[in-house]
């Protein structure tokens, strides 16, 4: 089942604009390597949980897979055919805002070959460009 | 300290803001701060290659000589990395006694491979990479190895071989790492309802005015 919000506020959004930069979510912080994207999208619960049967299909148990972003934004789309108007058309999907620098999933308990061919194989699933990335220098 | 403390030597920068420091940074050197000891900060640009080294062998004190005169130990409190967190962008150093008692993060190094985990099904989550410890500026271990093969089910801080004078922040019962089982639904993860896609989230607002209405009805 595709992930969204159990409860919210309101039922539709602003479409909003994802100018900036990730300024958070934007580096490793649970497992050892990530995948980070390069660019700026809105990604679809179930390109997320393509991303995630993916990776989980290809460790077989092995590895933990940890998602670390949520769909949490209602997007909107109008039927196919209909006349402009009439108000905001009802919710479709449910996304999530990525921006450059997010980190979308981290894999750990497995060695760094395995886990790039992992994140290599969810990062064919998502629509942005992505990068394997690893854990930051820390002191 | 575990490991040697490395010499290195900085140059104080006279001009500072993001222009002057982009300049530093193309030219090699990092944009450094050095504060403490009731000393007033002086800013600093320091060799990237030989700062790099240093932290990649787990150097958290280095001596520091500013313009070749005099040396002072300093710790390396922080660290600024670029928007993607590839690259380091600036460093904060702040000057230490070596009696000091210092907040620092320690690495732990997990070595072989735990028997239990090569069950089918189960996972070795390793849930902390490092820990914070207190010492004193003398007494800082370079890493902590622990071999994990013949480890039970939970590895805690309480575990771990620390050495003297070296005392953890956190309580001894939190996990290092643990063995668990990975869920049968979440490994097959396939199975979809059908109706999903209509599920909609409970809106809070929109019940919020039908009690409302019912109050006045």
């Amino acid at each position: 089942m595709p992930r969204m919000p159990k409860r919210v506020k309101f039922r539709k959004q602003m479409r909003g604009n994802m100018k900036t930069r990730a300024n958070r979510g934007n580096y490793v912080a649970f497992g050892d390597y990530g995948l980070q994207a390069l660019e700026p999208h809105w990604v679809s619960a179930r390109q997320i949980e393509a991303g995630r049967i993916a990776a989980q299909h290809f460790l077989r148990r092995e590895g933990k897979v940890v998602i670390r972003i949520f769909p949490d934004k209602p997007i909107s789309k109008k039927p196919l055919e209909t006349r402009m108007g009439k108000g905001k058309a009802d919710v479709d999907y449910w996304a999530a805002r990525v921006k450059p620098g997010t980190i979308l999933y981290e894999i750990s308990g497995v060695p760094e070959e395995i886990a790039k061919r992992a994140l290599s194989r969810i990062a064919r699933k998502m629509p942005v460009r992505c990068r394997f990335v690893g854990k930051r220098l820390s002191v | 300290m575990g490991t040697e403390t490395p010499n290195i030597t900085v140059e104080t920068r006279e001009k500072t803001g993001s222009r002057y420091s982009d300049r530093l940074r193309r030219a090699g050197r990092l944009p450094a701060v050095i504060y403490g000891k009731g000393q007033d900060p002086i800013h600093v640009s320091v060799d990237e290659h030989e700062m790099l080294e240093a932290l990649h062998q787990g150097a958290h004190v280095v001596d520091i000589s500013v313009d070749g005169k005099g040396s002072d130990k300093c710790l390396v409190k922080d660290l600024q990395f670029g928007w993607l967190g590839d690259n380091l962008i600036h460093l904060d150093m702040t000057r230490v006694d070596l009696n000091e008692i210092v907040t620092i993060n320690l690495p732990v190094t997990l070595a072989g491979t735990a028997k239990l985990a090569s069950a089918a099904g189960a996972v070795l989550e390793v849930i902390r990479r490092e820990i914070e410890v207190t010492c004193k500026v003398s007494d800082i271990p370079g890493e902590i190895k622990y071999d994990i093969t013949d480890m039970d089910e939970v590895l805690t801080i309480g575990d771990l071989p620390l050495p003297d004078g070296v005392t953890p922040v956190l309580e001894l019962d939190k996990h290092i790492c643990h063995v668990t089982l990975v869920h049968q639904e979440e490994a097959e993860g396939e199975e979809t309802d059908v109706n999903a896609d209509d599920a909609q989230p409970e809106v809070i607002t929109k019940a919020k005015e039908e009690e409302d209405a019912s109050e006045e009805g």
